[in-house]
């Protein structure tokens, strides 16, 4: 019953969208981190992930005049565009060097990538200097002591935030994951 | 094992990703591995910021109107300044990166660029022109004699003078001048050296014929007791100096004095007496003293421009200062001149020049 409210908002959100395409920017929030999960998972870099991710938005918001309702969520239509999209890039790489072959896999929205969207929108959750932590440490790539500089703290104490944060982000995880699994 | 020592390992872990991102996660304790999971998964965690700049584009593009130009699609490395701060935070909104700022307009930029350009060119241009001309400042000189203040020819005074002799033991006998000529043909004598000359010439001394003779006798008062002599001089004539004239000049005019004429001196402009001409005439430079003080003036020099058109005997009529009396006399010294005429003949004459220092 709630999967079907969800399909009906959903559906409604994306006619708005059509008729105005401002209101595209709640089907970007809704599904940004699906879209680029799907992405970081095939790629090897953020750069590439984010470029690619980019560039499935600007098609999804030119071709969604064309968008028929099938029944499907929204996010499926933007994964099957985010494979087009990997499968192009797949195609001029493989161009520029001989050999390649193009070995994306069919859209479809899987666990890994469930979790690994959820994961990234936990880290919004995450008190604020474990997050801090975090976008330093993975995103910025900074060392344990420039974080340390950066936030006045020791590099032990940096050490227990980094270990709190990823064990936030587990516990966190977790319990939607047995949630939905309990609803199947 | 403790908290402390989970997260040491946990750390060194971490370290390893981060330093090879595609490697899979380093085998640790098991009760980490759910950690380690997660933090391999973070690696590519997008950046807050790229989420925001990607979402303002898409706005951006909605908001142009139906037909209108697509929006700038921004190229990976543009989306990757945008979430990264190390990138870009020079002049962030140059290229209308970035929430709340306007969209880079390819047009408005070529013209900004092309402005700016010409101002450049014209500021470089400005430059080697002002570096090319260097500050000369104005200097010119005037002869006085000829420009300034042109002399009516003098009907009863000169100058100049005269002498001569035969190179006699004794001192030239007294008696009164022969008179005035413009050309001398014969110069005067006590003792005639040539008593059957072919032709016959009266004697006389050099000048304008309107000159009145000195009423003052030349020659030894005491000549009379002793033999005649023409005088000591050489060169004809009598007396003590040189030329063909009288006295102790050097001429063939009467007494002190050069080339003619009585009175002493030189010969003045005027009077049959032609002005010199300069022929050559470098001007005079400025002293440093004086451009510095910004100073200017006109200096006068009295100045002997002898019958070879070289200046002779240069002196200050008028002083300025700051270093110009030197410098003009230094520039007037370096003159020639076509030399002063008098009856077809170059003689010296005394004149005055004007050197102008100007700064403009």
């Amino acid at each position: 019953m709630k999967a079907l409210e969800s399909q009906k908002d959903e559906r409604l959100q994306v006619e708005a969208a059509r008729q105005d395409p401002a209101r595209f920017a709640e089907l970007y929030e809704d599904n940004f981190e699906r879209v680029y999960a799907y992405i970081a998972h095939r790629v090897q870099n953020r750069e590439e992930a984010q470029d690619a991710t980019a560039d499935v938005f600007h098609r999804a918001l030119a071709g969604l005049p064309g968008f028929e309702w099938r029944g499907l969520p929204f996010v499926a239509w933007l994964l099957g565009i985010a494979a087009n999209v990997l499968s192009d890039r797949w195609r001029h790489f493989a161009r520029a060097h001989e050999g390649l072959t193009d070995d994306s896999e069919l859209p479809g929205i899987d666990d890994n990538i469930e979790r690994r969207a959820m994961l990234y929108e936990l880290v919004n959750t995450l008190p604020a200097d474990q997050r801090q932590v975090i976008l330093w440490r993975f995103v910025d790539r900074k060392s344990l002591r420039e974080v340390a500089t950066e936030l006045g703290r020791s590099e032990g104490a940096i050490k227990q935030l980094q270990l709190r944060a990823l064990r936030n982000l587990r516990d966190r995880i977790a319990a939607p994951m047995k949630e939905g699994r309990n609803h199947v | 094992m403790s908290d402390a020592s989970l997260a040491d390992q946990l750390d060194d872990a971490i370290e390893m990703m981060i330093a090879e991102p595609n490697s899979a996660p380093p085998r640790v304790d098991f009760r980490m591995d759910d950690l380690l999971a997660i933090a391999s998964e973070l690696r590519l965690l997008p950046h807050p910021r790229f989420r925001a700049a990607l979402k303002a584009e898409l706005l951006e593009e909605c908001a142009l109107p139906v037909g209108g130009q697509p929006v700038r699609r921004s190229t990976p490395i543009q989306i990757h300044e945008r979430q990264n701060p190390a990138y870009g935070e020079i002049l962030p909104t140059l290229f209308g990166a970035g929430e709340n700022t306007y969209p880079l307009r390819r047009g408005n930029l070529a013209i900004s660029a092309a402005i700016h350009a010409a101002i450049i060119v014209v500021i470089a241009i400005g430059g080697l022109l002002m570096a090319k001309s260097k500050f000369q400042p104005d200097v010119n000189s005037v002869l006085l004699t000829e420009l300034s203040y042109p002399t009516m020819p003098a009907l009863n005074k000169g100058g100049g003078g005269g002498g001569g002799g035969d190179r006699d033991k004794l001192s030239d006998s007294k008696g009164s001048l022969p008179r005035f000529a413009r050309e001398q043909e014969t110069p005067p004598a006590i003792v005639v050296r040539n008593e059957q000359p072919k032709l016959v010439e009266e004697p006389t001394i050099v000048g304008l014929p309107t000159l009145a003779s000195p009423t003052v006798d030349s020659g030894n008062p005491l000549s009379a007791i002793l033999q005649p002599s023409n005088g000591a001089g050489f060169g004809g004539g009598i007396g003590t100096g040189h030329g063909g004239g009288i006295g102790a000049g050097d001429g063939a005019g009467f007494g002190l004095g050069y080339g003619g004429g009585a009175g002493g001196g030189v010969f003045h402009v005027g009077g049959g007496v032609s002005a010199p001409r300069p022929i050559y005439d470098p001007d005079p430079e400025y002293s440093d003293e004086a451009r510095r003080e910004k100073f200017q003036g006109s200096v006068v020099l009295w100045v002997v421009v002898g019958a070879d058109g070289k200046p002779y005997d240069i002196r200050v009529a008028r002083t300025l200062g700051m270093g110009l009396d030197e410098k003009a006399i230094a520039a007037v010294r370096q003159w020639k001149f076509e030399p002063a005429i008098l009856n077809g003949h170059p003689v010296a004459v005394q004149i005055n020049v004007e050197v102008r220092f100007r700064l403009y």
